[in-house]
């Protein structure tokens, strides 16, 4: 199997994940726009500096990594495939509106 | 390796290059439809969409309004020009610029809950002064009229190039399918068209960036040794020359571009405030692997030993070259050009969704409070289709858009380190904004035009800083951020359901 058909796959996949959670997050908008619940005003005080700093030090380790051998060339694409999977993880990450 | 593999693809028509920007455009106007109907019914709405924006949409849509048309270019420009250094300098600043605002969003969307712009929050903030109020506004204007239209000019551009189009006609095409489908729903058309043009950036950028190293005879490896064979710094991220060429003064520039731009504002106060945080935060690292991606063909040009002339001249246009230039089949070349107008399209429609906002609140509803909410609904909406025609306008008069570029350049640096300041150092006066901002301008930017750009970056950066510091501490001022909650029944903003 060539890199480029398991690209083709993965994004296959990837674009299944995205086009299922879009479809989830437009209901889960027209439901609580009926609803007129108000929302809670509330911001978490969590603290993302840490994952954060572990995003920025992968990513430039990603970079890196492409001038020490050719097969990290592929790293790049493959971790595009997760970014649109991980935008439609975050629509199943949300609390379903009440209908 | 040999560069008699880039041939020109004669099936690439002008009529092909109309039906994928138009096509782009009337799938986002049926979306946008959807959203006039179920979630658009006064300017709270189209403007701030009811602050309901959930996580999935915050983290789509903030990631469309960052990958600008140009982003995506010079993401392989800078990796043809620098090897893998200007890869990462144009990389890694672009994620922390995006999480940087998680913790100002935090602060102002916990004490300011029903805001609706950054100049709004800066009226409060220093006992509604005109002065301060104005620079903030006409930056966050300026810094919009400019993000579209570069855009534009970007798009036109690669369209023009692979297609054959006339420039000028692309551009037109360009804007028009744009704002039919922002008129409609603003704020909320906005986030679902975007969110769905993060999706056309991504996949299709893995798929084609994939299928040329596929096209290329040896594959990675091939190219891997010729980079290291036409210079070894190519395949290194430690280039001091990097750093110094571009590196530090896009960074600054990048935390300018996203703290003092209202297209991030407004998300900040439209999405569910529990998710603010969390939003800007996956936003921002989920943005990383785009440019890393793209910026792979940049390695492709080195490979091949291409040069400039061979592409127009322009290194931005390395990448579309490579593209629709190396021999891959129709589908995947139109892909691309759906990735760059998938950018396009996002963050003109995000900037057109921010002027809005700084259009009803900080201009009709500031000076003329008395607007029916009939009436600022029109304004609202008319001022989406402003923006778009002032931009068309200046791309089209062929106006070199030089100095609309340092002027804004210039204001948003000037004004980062006050605003700042101003969010998180009670002590900040009015005296100390204005005063910084100002200075940092009059003395930062000749430094910038005459010594160059690192220097003046970084005299812009330090005199504006300096100036709000010394300001607050001869004459402290000391402000409660928890008295904007009280405050905000004195803004004169738009309400729901009127």
């Amino acid at each position: 199997m060539t890199v480029y058909s398991i690209i083709v796959a993965l994004g296959v996949v990837a674009t299944a994940l995205f086009i299922a959670g879009f479809a989830r997050g437009l209901r889960n908008a027209i439901a609580e726009y009926r609803s007129a619940q108000p929302e809670p005003n509330e911001v978490p005080s969590d603290t993302f500096s840490v994952t954060a700093a572990i995003s920025v030090v992968a990513s430039s380790i990603v970079i890196a990594l492409a001038g020490f051998s050719p097969k990290f060339i592929y790293l790049g694409p493959f971790l595009v495939l997760g970014t649109a999977a991980a935008c439609g993880l975050a629509f199943f990450l949300e609390k379903r509106a009440k209908r | 390796m040999d560069k008699s593999i880039f041939t020109t693809n004669a099936a690439l028509t002008p009529a092909l290059g109309y039906s994928t920007m138009i096509g782009l455009g009337l799938f986002s106007l049926a979306l946008a439809y959807i959203v006039r109907l179920y979630l658009v019914r006064n300017t709270h709405d189209f403007i701030i969409a009811d602050r309901r924006i959930g996580f999935g949409f915050g983290v789509g849509s903030v990631i469309a309004v960052w990958t600008w048309a140009m982003a995506v270019m010079m993401s392989s420009a800078m990796t043809y020009q620098w090897g893998l250094s200007g890869l990462f300098w144009f990389v890694v600043p672009n994620g922390i610029a995006v999480m940087a605002m998680v913790p100002f969003a935090r602060i102002l969307r916990r004490n300011m809950p029903e805001g609706y712009t950054i100049s709004e929050f800066i009226a409060l903030r220093f006992q509604q002064s005109k002065v301060a109020t104005g620079i903030v506004t006409v930056t966050m204007v300026f810094g919009i009229i400019l993000e579209i239209l570069i855009n534009l000019k970007g798009t036109s551009v690669v369209v023009s190039t692979v297609f054959s189009i006339d420039w000028r006609v692309a551009t037109i095409v360009g804007i028009v399918c744009v704002l039919a489908y922002s008129y409609f729903g603003g704020l909320w058309t906005s986030v679902m068209t975007g969110t769905l043009n993060t999706l056309m950036i991504t996949v299709p950028a893995a798929i084609v960036v994939v299928a040329v190293y596929d096209r290329i005879p040896g594959g990675a490896e091939a190219v891997f040794s010729a980079v290291g064979a036409a210079d070894q710094r190519n395949l290194s991220v430690l280039r001091p020359d990097a750093a110094a060429g571009f590196g530090i003064t896009l960074a600054f520039g990048l935390l300018a571009a996203t703290v003092a731009d209202q297209t991030f504002w407004q998300k900040v106060w439209a999405i569910k405030s529990r998710d603010v945080s969390r939003t800007f935060l996956w936003a921002g690292a989920l943005f990383y692997p785009i440019p890393i991606c793209l910026g792979m063909l940049g390695l492709v040009g080195i490979g091949y030993g291409l040069v400039p002339s061979d592409f127009g001249g322009d290194i931005a246009a390395v990448g579309p070259y490579i593209v629709s230039h190396i021999g891959l089949p129709l589908t995947l070349i139109l892909l691309y050009v759906l990735v760059i107008l998938a950018a396009c399209y996002s963050t003109i429609d995000g900037a057109s969704a921010a002027l809005s906002s700084i259009v009803a609140v900080d201009i009709v509803k500031r000076y003329f409070p008395g607007t029916s909410e009939s009436k600022l609904f029109v304004i609202t909406k008319l001022s989406v289709l402003a923006g778009g025609v002032i931009a068309t306008v200046i791309v089209l008069a062929g106006i070199d858009f030089t100095t609309l570029v340092l002027t804004t350049y210039a204001l948003k640096t000037s004004v980062l380190l006050p605003l700042v300041f101003a969010i998180l150092w009670p002590r900040t006066n009015t005296i100390g904004f204005v005063g910084g901002i100002v200075l940092a301008i009059l003395i930062g930017m000749p430094i910038y035009q005459f010594v160059g750009e690192l220097s003046g970056t970084l005299a812009i950066v330090a005199i504006s800083g300096l100036t709000v510091i010394v300001a607050g501490l001869l004459k402290p001022q000391a402000f409660d951020i928890a008295s904007l909650k009280d405050a905000n029944g004195a803004t004169s903003a738009p309400t729901a359901g009127e």
